[in-house]
């Protein structure tokens, strides 16, 4: 298997962020969906248990208050009278009938009201409806059982009453026996209650598309049920047998018990009347709740998924906050390769980033002021280096000169020693020039005039000189003693140990591009190995031409030329220079190429 | 690297909702709301009533839309044939008919049936292979069920061969016809004589004056009606003429007046139907067709014999008694 690899940063950042959060989301998500579904669930039974105990408490209210009539009834000095009276007469019937006629019409929850006495004379509450005479009251299982227990009110379950003709009402009916002095059996007060009210009642616990409830009598049968007939046809079943081991449970537990059972996706709960001995069930359906879950848990996971993508995307812009300033002052970084100074400036990012780039800045300054010294240093020293070469005249050269001025005082030439003098001294002049490193052409040439005046006196008709400058070009601005060293060299390897007479020629002309000072002679001039051993004296280090030729010793073969070579490469840059052409017997020329430079160019 | 880690939590969520999904029946979807061809809406407390309360019971439990329609009272053929023909237009996903004529319903159902409108008829049927099914009384047995009692009282009357008078409500409509076939299967296999049948094309009047009729005969020791109707009719003119000793009578239906005759004992028994549980079955029957179910092609939804001893039991009062309160 192919390992993925996290190479930079920001890879690592991403995944590392998005598996943690995706771990803590999904985790989250499933424990608070357990929650809510515990909670949802809960609360479901929650609601169904407080619907359930309202619905049974309801029931025995409203029991209690049919009851209360019932024993009102039962007490009333009338009904007293009318039982304890062996042969009542009509007048109290009618009274009597009256009296559950008022009571009749002041709740109409309560469809009929009748009492029998043992001898079965019987007055019925709403004397517009005969009783059926094909009725019979002691029938009904509910009568024997209040007949035998005295006193007590037993309720009947739901059923259609049909002592009236041709009326067939549901009702519950509370009866109660009534004990009548002088009598073996005692007398019946029958209280129906319209059981429309008690399936109002239940209706409202109807909830959802699958909930509803239904109530059981305390043999289990059923009292009220929504779809009675589908469930006595069998097309709906309830577990009854299960159902029923329930009602002694309750019975036996305190009132508001409530006990539950769920069977396949059918939750059941169950609550005691005990008033009525009825026991409540409520049915819903689990299979509901689950859509309710279901519809909650694609909820979650589109809440979940918001809010990783948000937190995917806060990470990956989080990555990118940490690597965008890395990968920037990383690129400023590069471009010192290329060896130029950038410096990172503000870089938006972390402080830790921020603190990075300012170092880094700091660090890149000092380099660049530690290169720009450096670089001060080595233009100054190269000055020094050129004045100091400047300075290097050779003092033979004065001593012999001083030499041949004492010479001619003494034999009384003044008129060369004037001539040399003066000589001497524009040579200082021009040699000085007030420190600057440039003069003109012509002034160049002046200086190499008054040389070669001296040396003409000195080396008496050893040679002879031609200038060839054109005054177009005496304005050029040239590298000061630069032809001197080259005409010395002219004289002292060339032209003075010549035994016929020598020529020194000098010429300045303009190449187009540079300007080309040669100093040519006839004299003996250099074989080759003298030739290249000079050209490659020419590049040597000048520092070696010092230690060479210090000032007091003698110069050696083109210490002067080389000399000149270096200083206009110093000033001007390696294009320039000098070079050399010679051949022995037939002379030297040397050529100093120069820029073109006009008279404002200073340096 | 973003995307792909994206696309992977896309599918690891939809796959969490797949795996937790819990299984559970797909909801029906559906439009139109099926429609309801009636015989005749309901009157307040009558069979069609509760026809309907089971209707809107499966409705609820199902969840299947229903929209009830027909001609306010029965025997109203033309109007229904004009319903029926709007309501093929209006493109419902089933239609369940009670159809009031056997015969004159059928090109109709033929026309639903080329527009691809499933059919399950109720209560009447039609005379067509067309319908998926036909949910109703098996009328036929509901007779048997009427014509064996009458052997039985005749029985218990000493006579058990007597003479058996047939009031049916009408020749061509098919409850008259099949429990008219029931009931002389049974009384023929029971030994019983069958005087013959008088149609009262379902007006009491008629049913009385035939009853009138019968009773002159001092041969007739039993009579049968075959409908609500005709039973009220004999009822009527046997308490007048006070023959209730001398007569059996056998009727059909749970009208409160047929269960005070019950009670007098001038019937002494009644076959009810049971319509809560026809119109349950039919919306379901219908919600099963919709849902890709097979469903039988007849669907019995019973019958039951009351007497004046059972009527009371606590299994049949509902069925007796639909309603909290039945005033006459």
């Amino acid at each position: 298997m192919k390992r993925i690899r996290l190479r930079t940063l920001e890879d690592r950042f991403y995944v590392t962020f998005t598996l943690l959060f995706f771990i803590s989301i999904v985790t989250m998500q499933i424990v608070s969906f357990r929650i809510s579904i515990q909670t949802v669930s809960n609360n479901n039974a929650e609601n169904n248990q407080i619907l359930l105990s309202q619905l049974v408490s309801q029931i025995n209210a409203y029991l209690g208050s049919i009851e209360n009539l019932s024993r009102t009834l039962a007490q009333d000095p009338y009904s007293q009278e009318y039982l304890n009276t062996p042969d009542p007469s009509p007048e109290l019937s009618r009274q009597l009938q009256e009296r559950f006629s008022l009571a009749l019409q002041a709740r109409d929850d309560v469809s009929g009201i009748l009492l029998a006495r043992p001898d079965g004379n019987l007055i019925y509450g709403d004397p517009t409806t005969p009783l059926a005479p094909w009725a019979n009251l002691y029938s009904r299982t509910w009568i024997q059982e209040a007949l035998a227990n005295p006193g007590r009110t037993v309720i009947s379950p739901s059923y259609v009453q049909n002592l009236v003709e041709n009326r067939y009402a549901w009702v519950v009916s509370l009866v109660q026996a009534v004990e009548v002095p002088n009598q073996d059996s005692p007398a019946l007060l029958m209280v129906d209650m319209r059981f429309t009210r008690i399936q109002e009642l239940s209706m409202a616990l109807v909830n959802g598309e699958q909930g509803y409830p239904f109530i059981l009598d305390q043999e289990g049968n059923y009292v009220f049920h929504p779809t009675l007939q589908l469930v006595y046809s069998g097309i709906k079943t309830e577990p009854l047998d299960k159902l029923r081991t329930f009602i002694p449970v309750l019975a036996s537990k305190p009132p508001g018990s409530l006990e539950s059972w769920v069977s396949g996706d059918q939750r059941y709960l169950l609550g005691r009347s005990n008033f009525s001995g009825w026991t409540v069930v409520s049915v819903s359906s689990e299979e509901e709740l689950m859509a309710d879950w279901q519809v909650a848990q694609v909820i979650f996971a589109l809440i979940g998924l918001v809010v990783f993508l948000i937190i995917g995307w806060i990470s990956n812009y989080l990555a990118q906050s940490i690597t965008r300033p890395v990968h920037r002052l990383q690129e400023v970084m590069r471009s010192v390769e290329t060896g130029e100074f950038t410096r990172a400036g503000v870089i938006e990012g972390t402080d830790e980033i921020r603190e990075l780039a300012r170092e880094y800045d700091l660090m890149v300054t000092r380099i660049s002021e530690l290169v720009t010294a450096n670089a001060r240093e080595q233009e100054l020293k190269r000055k020094s280096d050129l004045k100091a070469l400047q300075a290097q005249i050779n003092p033979h050269f004065l001593y012999n000169t001083l030499d041949s001025i004492i010479w001619m005082g003494e034999m009384g030439q003044n008129i060369d020693l004037v001539k040399m003098t003066s000589a001497l001294a524009r040579l200082f002049r021009i040699s000085i020039s007030k420190g600057k490193e440039l003069i003109a052409l012509k002034d160049e040439v002046g200086h190499v005039v008054s040389y070669l005046t001296i040396q003409e006196m000195r080396y008496k008709k050893k040679f002879t000189y031609e200038l060839d400058i054109p005054p177009s070009l005496e304005r050029c601005q040239v590298l000061k003693i630069t032809l001197q060293p080259l005409v010395e060299n002219a004289i002292y390897h060339g032209v003075r140990d010549l035994d016929r007479p020598g020529t020194i020629h000098i010429s300045a002309r303009n190449d187009g591009e540079s300007l080309i000072l040669e100093v040519k002679d006839n004299g003996q001039g250099m074989n080759p190995d003298e030739l290249r051993a000079l050209g490659e004296n020419l590049d040597q280090p000048l520092e070696e031409v010092w230690e060479e030729a210090p000032y007091g010793g003698s110069p050696s073969s083109g210490t002067g030329v080389r000399n000149v070579h270096q200083r206009i490469r110093l000033y001007f840059g390696e294009t320039y220079g000098l070079t050399l052409e010679s051949s022995e017997g037939d002379g030297t020329c040397m050529r100093a190429t120069l820029p073109l430079l006009g008279m404002e160019e200073e340096l | 690297m973003g995307f792909i880690s994206l696309l992977a939590t896309l599918v690891l969520f939809w796959t969490l909702t797949i795996v937790i999904r819990p299984e559970r029946e797909e909801v029906l979807n559906i439009g139109n709301p099926v429609i309801v061809v009636m015989k005749a809406l309901a009157q307040p407390m009558d069979f069609w009533t509760v026809v309907g309360q089971g209707m809107e019971e499966a409705s609820r439990e199902f969840g299947v839309p229903i929209l009830l329609t027909g001609p306010n009272r029965e025997k109203e053929i033309d109007l229904q044939l004009r319903i029926f023909d709007s309501v093929l237009n209006q493109d419902p996903p089933l239609i369940i008919l009670v159809a009031s004529d056997y015969f004159r319903l059928e090109e109709p159902v033929g026309l639903a049936n080329q527009k691809g409108i499933p059919i399950i008829t109720m209560d009447s049927d039609v005379n067509s292979d067309v319908p998926l099914t036909f949910v109703g009384t098996d009328n036929v047995e509901a007779g048997k069920r009427g014509g064996y009692h009458m052997a039985e009282l005749l029985a218990a009357r000493g006579n058990p061969h007597g003479r058996v008078g047939i009031v049916s409500h009408n020749q061509e409509t098919a409850t008259g016809i099949d429990r008219e076939t029931g009931v002389r299967t049974a009384l023929a296999e029971e030994g019983v004589e069958i005087a013959g049948t008088w149609f009262a094309e379902v007006d009491q009047e008629r049913a009385y004056q035939i009853t009138l009729d019968l009773l002159a005969d001092p041969s007739i020791t039993g009579i049968i009606a075959l409908n609500e109707v005709t039973t009220l009719g004999i009822a009527q003119a046997i308490r007048e003429q006070n023959a209730q000793d001398r007569i059996s009578a056998v009727g059909f239906d749970n009208a409160p007046q047929i269960l005070t005759y019950l009670e007098q004992e001038i019937l002494q028994a009644t076959v009810v139907q049971q319509p809560y549980n026809m119109g349950y079955l039919a919306v379901r029957a219908a919600y099963y067709h919709l849902r890709g179910k097979e469903i039988p092609n007849q669907i019995n939804t019973g019958s039951i014999l009351i007497t004046r001893e059972n009527m009371f039991e606590r299994e049949y009062q509902e069925l007796l008694f639909p309603f909290a309160e039945m005033d006459e």
